[in-house]
């Protein structure tokens, strides 16, 4: 379909004058919703992170321009230091076991005739749990330290209860947990889609040539798989250094700041602090970071879609 | 080893791992299943597995959520209800359209640019929204109105529904709606009578997607709203902050309320919602 050009119908018609007036009414109020609703905060935060802004004293007082002040306050701030290194130990911890996990069930599913959709049904489910219950009601139930299921098989099996909510590794393992619980499935299916787009006379033909199914794994479904494999990624990276929810309502970051993420940062000078100026930086240097990954991941989007 | 003994071994494994990734993502959903049938000393002193076994199961948290504390529940659930569909809607309407026409119009060759300008919305993190949205909404009087949340969920599902519809429509024959239009119809016709119907399983996909989206949503939620138009996802972690300790069943109870219509709907509709979910990477 990528390659094929495209025809507009609407140069075949003689109504043109009047298929232009659709034209424009049936894009133009997507575009203006997405442009007030997304460029008005972008804009509008740039502008707040070279002010003094503050929300207990807007209208009160002059909002006066500080230039870069928030910006080095931000390099010099040692918090924020470390909830942005956390975000990145968070991400670098669930996104590998995302793959890990992802590539290994979609292998296995695509092995399989019998109960594959069944399977690809039931991998849908934690994908719609909303991720407070996940992490509030499934996560503290299953992490208890004295009662919680896990340390009760875990004290079964002979080991020590793992202190999970206490300690500040343990806390990070625990949300890790939950995150590779809630988003394999999205791998899972991602990867599952890829492998079945592999065509399996390349794999026969391989097989024919004397290749064994090792070579014939790296050297064909590997490749083939990549752009789709990159995408995925890209998108789970993206939405790790986003994480916020699941922590709010497990550890609220804590023990101590040792499980903050960057967003629950900003929410906590933003939104509960109310220095909107200071947040508004913060909030800018993730996009920033953001950017970077979200520019690959445009770019590969748009090498999947062919000519315009 | 002969092909066909390759052939069963390698499937087993496929279904072991397969039933153990399955059991992973199960035991949690039981665990909640069961803690809503159990009394406070069921969860005091040990760990219980099994209901009948370990511990008698009871009704109690059942009936104190639809019994006793039904009204003190209701307005959340009517609060995420109707921002959901709402915003669902209002996304769906306006979004399809914008998917129909990069189908069929041509922007100057910049159809491809303009859904990529879409679909940079998933880079922009949340926390820069919400700071932004804070202020918008005091300004405007919108502080905890469901209004405030139907249209920053709207607005957010609007990206993925134009891309995914776009895709949907480019795949559907052209010639129908030619002919429609030779004979007179014109474009909102054609696209209420013609395409959309015909769109139809992409368009519950897209619906149920954004329905979930909304339904689960939980920072702008707890930025915009505190007390009259908060929704289930707030109000769940609300009840503790105010009681101070949990009360594991009751809040499974809810849990499971919140949980089982959007999980079942997702389900049902496993063929359509996987094409959406995976939305920015594959085709359809």
């Amino acid at each position: 379909m990528a390659t094929e050009p495209r025809i507009y119908p609407s140069k075949r018609f003689r109504f043109e004058i009047k298929d232009n007036l659709w034209k424009w009414i049936f894009l133009l109020p997507a575009v203006a919703i997405i442009l007030i609703l997304l460029a008005v905060p972008v804009v509008w935060t740039l502008y707040a992170a070279f002010t003094d802004l503050h929300l207990y004293r807007i209208g009160d007082f002059e909002t006066e321009f500080v230039g870069l002040a928030n910006f080095e306050k931000l390099m010099s701030n040692r918090s924020f230091w470390r909830t942005a290194r956390n975000t990145v130990v968070f991400m670098l911890g669930v996104v590998p076991a995302q793959l890990i996990i992802g590539l290994t069930v979609a292998l296995a599913l695509n092995n399989i005739t019998r109960g594959q959709k069944l399977f690809r049904t039931w991998f849908l489910m934690p994908l719609m749990v909303s991720p407070v219950v996940v992490s509030f009601i499934v996560g503290r139930m299953l992490f208890q330290e004295d009662i919680g299921p896990i340390n009760d098989i875990l004290r079964n099996l002979g080991f020590d209860g793992v202190p999970w909510l206490t300690s500040p590794t343990w806390a990070m393992v625990a949300l890790m947990a939950i995150d590779v619980w809630q988003w394999s499935s999205f791998m899972i299916l991602m990867l599952l889609a890829a492998l079945q787009g592999v065509p399996p006379d390349l794999h026969e033909a391989a097989r024919v040539d004397g290749a064994n199914q090792l070579q014939s794994f790296w050297r064909i479904t590997v490749p083939l798989i990549m752009p789709i494999t990159m995408t995925a990624l890209l998108i789970r990276i993206i939405d790790a250094f986003k994480v916020v929810e699941i922590i709010m309502v497990l550890t609220g970051g804590g023990p101590g700041q040792a499980t903050e993420s960057v967003t629950l940062a900003i929410y906590r000078t933003g939104v509960k602090g109310g220095d909107l100026a200071f947040g508004s930086s913060q909030a800018y240097f993730l996009l920033i970071v953001l950017m970077i990954f979200g520019g690959a991941y445009l770019v590969l989007t748009r090498r999947a879609m062919g000519k315009d | 080893m002969g092909l066909n003994a390759q052939k069963r071994l390698r499937s087993t494994i496929s279904y072991c791992i397969l039933i153990l990734w399955s059991f992973i993502l199960l035991f949690p959903m039981y665990w909640v299943g069961i803690t809503s049938f159990k009394n406070a000393i069921d969860m005091s002193i040990k760990a219980t597995y099994l209901p009948f076994v370990d511990f008698q199961p009871g009704l109690h948290a059942w009936r104190y959520l639809f019994v006793d504390r039904l009204t003190w529940f209701l307005d959340p659930f009517m609060n995420s209800v109707i921002v959901a569909f709402v915003s669902s809607t209002i996304a769906l309407i306006i979004g399809s359209s914008a998917g129909y026409a990069l189908a069929r119009f041509d922007y100057g060759g910049r159809n491809n640019s303009i859904v990529l300008g879409f679909m940079s919305q998933r880079m922009f993190p949340g926390a820069l929204f919400i700071l932004a949205f804070l202020v918008m909404f005091r300004e405007l009087g919108l502080l905890d109105t469901r209004l405030s949340l139907i249209i920053v969920y709207s607005s957010g599902a609007i990206p993925f529904i134009v891309w995914v519809m776009r895709d949907f429509f480019e795949g559907l024959p052209v010639e129908i709606e030619e002919s429609a239009m030779i004979d007179g119809a014109n474009r909102l016709g054609v696209l209420f009578r013609i395409a959309m119907p015909l769109a139809a399983p992409g368009l519950v996909a897209v619906f149920v997607l954004s329905l979930i989206g909304a339904w689960n949503e939980y920072l702008v939620a707890l930025t915009l709203t505190f007390r009259e138009a908060i929704t289930i996802p707030l109000f769940m972690t609300m009840q503790v902050s105010q009681t101070g300790y949990t009360e594991w069943w009751n809040m499974s109870a809810i849990s499971l309320v919140s949980v089982i219509p959007v999980v079942a709907a997702g389900m049902a509709l496993e063929k359509y919602i996987t094409g959406g979910l995976t939305f920015g990477a594959l085709k359809g």
